[in-house]
């Protein structure tokens, strides 16, 4: 397919494309000056770190771009030999829609919550093409059985929020392919589903692809989907195309040495071996914990019980790493909420080294606050905007009184920076200066500044890009060999559990599905879901 | 181990352009950016600050004392600030004084100006005596250097200077506004913050109180108040009752908001964490959760402000809010309550400049700045 492209035009040529936003904080170049072209059935993908212009290029392309954009004026689109930045408004919203189309990361956001979802799909048909409405109806349903939307009878005349994330983007694609575009821009379209929906999607694409025809221009920050997916891939830093070529070629010869050094961030390595002989530091036996629902109307009340974690027993030894995977909404952050007391468990006892505190009052549990951490998903909500990188690591030390002086405080703040790789000067900013990676290192040194002996790590790189996944999980392993630290590692990715935990547990609906050691589950999962998992994470040309 | 071998400056805020971009600018620093950006928001500030100086130097700005009278002018019009006299070209800023005549059959008094009587403004002239401070002045902005009386928006039935009254009405106006944001503001943020992060039983039954209130008719309230109160009440008293009833129902709306804002923060993972390191309950309050309502608060209170003013001049002048011999906008207006007087002296109805400017000025302050601090705009 490849050969045949070089011959005849490109479908899209971009050539010299550079944006620029105008803030308060002054002029930030997006994107600087790139060139590149898709041929008619290729895919290319646009890979690189949040940041790095992906997203605004493909928005300057479809010619979206917010208000204080401004778009250089050696900027040439040309779309099938004709420059879209020369078209007049009108005459792009016949194009788009219906020769360019778009899907988005959200799924959740990018459907309309009041309007049926097939009256959505066929509003795109009716839009661009003369048929009748119970024509438009027939091809919508021929579209969702298309993507593969299992019922699209019913399905039609469903609300979006009756569907599942993974059914959502289905239907995103629908519309995207409604009218059979040249080109499709898929923007991060799977880094919000669950990682075994991930795989089913990408493969949608790929088949809707040879049937159609349609090129793909492919955004993603994912490595291992732009290997299973694109003929050609550019990699971006800064606004800037680093490098340029086949998949194959950037993938087993890489250039430039930004591209070395991603193909090199996927998480790799294997856990510390871990000691036959060591104590016991947590347990919990037979953890149950169970949300009430209300609903239902005043006088007609009604309640419905949530079981999220339901009868778990698990234990994690001294200098141990225990792996809880399993999709969203499997219980793995209530279990491990549960286990450090930041939710209540309904029935099980829970043991920190031999005591129990399941029965403690808020007030009985400050005292083992500095013994068990905890570092959460997201590092822009973890981190209070108000405070500066002092305040917010210096409070675990004021609350629990440890460091008398105000100069000794300050040594440790700057002790416990350093030991996550960060410049004790930062000490005095705001979070919102820094990027994610950044914030959850800074968010790892409130958790290990008390000097804990357990801390639980909710999901800590899965915002993050691959890259930066790779180093945190680098300096997780660190700090654990340091101060002989007990991890409890929530995480729905199987790479980066392989790379860090000694024994997984795998959650399914609040239930152990399989446990026991990460070597052993990964190789022989003996579950049809594990294998799922496993399949989508680690295989993903299998799935 | 490739995080060792990173070079610091790679993964120290290089790894996102807008964080670069963005680079030690801290939200305030933002936030006044954005906002002098906006040139309505910038002109409401003016007029803001040009309002509450004319509060706070009402005496100076002011010729006369709010309840100095001249029996011999009743109702003048307004005198016109004139450049040019015809024969003598142009000079100092001056005014005409006005001759009275009657009308033989319909006894009505008409003014006419008086090139005889002419006198010319002066600026900082010695007057009466205002106190500012604990501070005695006599100097005021203008006034005529031959002591000739100037009224530049008139005189009302009682020949008091019209402008004067305006200028010390700000005050009043002001005070009741700031008083009544103020002590809605305090306890509707107690009230809300204590709600949304206790919950429970507590949270239930403040709800139904809030709701009680709500639920109040206030129009029939303001009017019992009238009736509630003694018939020769001090002034000052009615004024207090007056503010105590407008915060009755005010602070309601504000804590319902407030309680939403702080459920949702509740369970942000900052307040988690704060609660993870051992942080008690008074600490994550007072450092984490009211620091972050702050700019909805101060958003709040700009918006409240202007509401208060016109709610004040509108009871003012149905007679049921502040009482003579108070001076507010309202009760200025109080005075053309009937159609004769207000055709007979349109004049008066200039303090309705004054509410009109000073809605208008917190409006778009409020607005500006509820713009800039909008944490999800980037222009």
């Amino acid at each position: 397919m490849r050969e045949g492209n070089t011959s005849k035009a490109p479908l899209l040529d971009v050539r010299d494309v550079s944006v620029d936003f105008r803030t308060v904080g002054g002029t930030v170049r997006a994107v600087r000056g790139n060139s590149f072209s898709v041929g008619k059935g290729e895919t290319l993908a646009l890979v690189g770190e949040s940041g790095s212009g992906k997203s605004v290029t493909a928005r300057a392309i479809m010619r979206m771009l917010a208000e204080n954009a401004e778009v250089g004026g050696g900027t040439k689109v040309l779309f099938r030999g004709r420059d879209l930045m020369e078209l007049p408004e009108t005459e792009m919203q016949r194009i788009r829609g219906d020769r360019i189309t778009m899907i988005f990361q959200e799924p959740l956001t990018s459907l309309n919550p009041i309007y049926r979802v097939g009256d959505q799909v066929a509003e795109i048909i009716l839009s661009h093409r003369k048929v009748s409405k119970a024509g438009a109806k027939r091809e919508v349903i021929r579209l969702l059985k298309e993507v593969r939307v299992p019922e699209p009878e019913a399905r039609f005349s469903q609300y979006p929020h009756q569907l599942s994330g993974g059914q959502r983007q289905r239907v995103m694609i629908a519309m995207a392919l409604a009218n059979e575009p040249d080109l499709l821009i898929a923007d991060e379209p799977t880094t919000a589903l669950d990682v075994t929906i991930q795989a089913e999607i990408l493969k949608l694409l790929k088949d809707l692809q040879s049937r159609h025809g349609m090129a793909i221009i492919l955004i993603t920050h994912d490595l291992g989907v732009v290997r299973m997916t694109s003929d050609r891939v550019c990699v971006m830093r800064y606004g800037e195309i680093l490098e340029d070529g086949t998949t194959a070629d950037v993938f087993s010869n890489p250039q430039h040495p930004y591209t070395k050094h991603l193909l090199e961030s996927e998480p790799s390595g294997v856990p510390d071996p871990l000691p036959e002989d060591t104590s016991e530091v947590i347990r919990g036996t037979s953890m149950r914990t169970v949300f009430r629902i209300k609903h239902g109307s005043f006088l007609n009340r009604r309640s419905m019980d949530l079981v999220a974690v339901n009868d778990i027993s698990l234990k994690v030894r001294a200098g141990e790493t225990l792996g809880i995977v399993g999709e969203s909404g499997s219980g793995k952050s209530t279990l491990g909420m549960s286990l450090i007391r930041l939710q209540q468990p309904t029935a099980g006892a829970i043991e920190f080294r031999g005591n129990r505190i399941e029965g403690l009052s808020k007030r009985q549990m400050r005292p083992l606050r500095t013994d068990l951490q905890v570092v959460f998903q997201d590092p822009f909500s973890s981190l209070n905007p108000r405070m500066i990188v002092r305040q917010i690591l210096g409070e675990g030390l004021v609350v629990n009184n440890i460091g008398g002086s105000g100069r000794e405080r300050e040594r440790m703040i700057r002790d416990a920076l350093v030991e996550v790789q960060m410049d004790p000067e930062v000490m005095d900013r705001f979070p919102n200066e820094f990027s994610g990676g950044q914030r959850q290192r800074i968010a790892i040194a409130r958790a290990i500044i008390l000097r804990p002996r357990f801390i639980l790590l909710d999901e800590p790189t899965s915002a993050l890009d691959l890259s930066i996944q790779a180093q945190i999980i680098d300096l997780l392993r660190e700090l654990r060999r340091r101060h002989d630290l007990s991890y409890l590692f929530i995480s729905h990715d199987l790479k980066v559990v392989k790379a860090l935990c000694h024994n997984v547990i795998v959650m399914q609906h609040g239930n152990v599905v399989e446990q026991g050691p990460t070597g052993k589950v990964l190789q022989n999962p003996e579950t049809e879901y594990t294998r799922r998992l496993v399949d989508a994470a680690l295989n993903p040309d299998m799935a | 181990m490739t995080a060792e071998l990173q070079p610091p400056e790679l993964s120290h805020g290089g790894m996102n352009a807008e964080a670069r971009a963005a680079h030690s600018l801290t939200y305030w620093q933002l936030v006044r950016r954005r906002f002098a950006r906006n040139s309505y928001a910038m002109s409401g500030l003016a007029g803001c600050i040009l309002v509450i100086l004319t509060a706070v130097f009402a005496g100076f700005i002011a010729p006369y004392a709010p309840q100095a009278s001249d029996r011999s002018l009743l109702y003048t019009p307004p005198q016109w600030v004139k450049f040019h006299e015809p024969g003598e070209g142009f000079q100092r800023p001056f005014v005409y004084g006005f001759s009275e005549s009657m009308d033989p059959n319909t006894f009505e008094i008409t003014f006419e100006p008086d090139p005889e009587m002419k006198s010319v403004i002066r600026f900082f002239v010695q007057g009466s005596e205002w106190t500012f401070l604990g501070m005695t002045f006599e100097t005021h902005l203008f006034g005529t250097d031959s002591g000739a009386r100037v009224h530049l928006l008139g005189t009302d039935n009682l020949g008091r200077d019209v402008f004067s009254r305006v200028i010390w009405g700000t005050r009043i106006s002001l005070l009741m506004g700031f008083l009544v944001m103020a002590a809605a503001l305090l306890i509707g943020t107690v009230v809300g913050v204590t709600a949304g992060f206790f919950g429970g039983l507590y949270d239930l039954v403040i709800q139904r109180v809030v709701e009680f209130f709500k639920a109040f008719p206030d129009l029939p309230l303001y009017l019992a108040l009238t009736a509630l109160l003694p018939r020769r009440a001090d002034p000052i008293m009615v004024f207090i009752m007056f503010a105590c009833i407008l915060v009755l129902l005010r602070w309601a709306d504000l804590s319902r908001e407030i309680r939403g804002k702080v459920i949702s923060m509740r369970s942000l993972e900052y307040v988690r964490a704060a609660e993870a390191v051992g942080a008690s309950n008074g600490r994550i309050l007072f450092r984490h959760i009211v620091p972050n309502t702050s700019s909805h608060l101060i958003v709040w209170a700009t918006f409240q402000l202007p509401e208060v003013i016109l709610l004040e001049s509108f009871l003012s002048f149905l007679g049921v809010g502040i009482q003579q011999p108070m001076i507010s906008w309202g009760v200025m207006l109080n005075q053309i309550l009937d159609f004769q007087s207000f055709s007979a002296a349109p004049w008066m109805m200039s303090p309705v400049g004054m509410i009109i400017l000073s809605v208008l000025a917190f409006n778009a302050f409020g607005d500006g700045l509820r713009d800039a601090m909008d944490p999800y705009s980037n222009a």
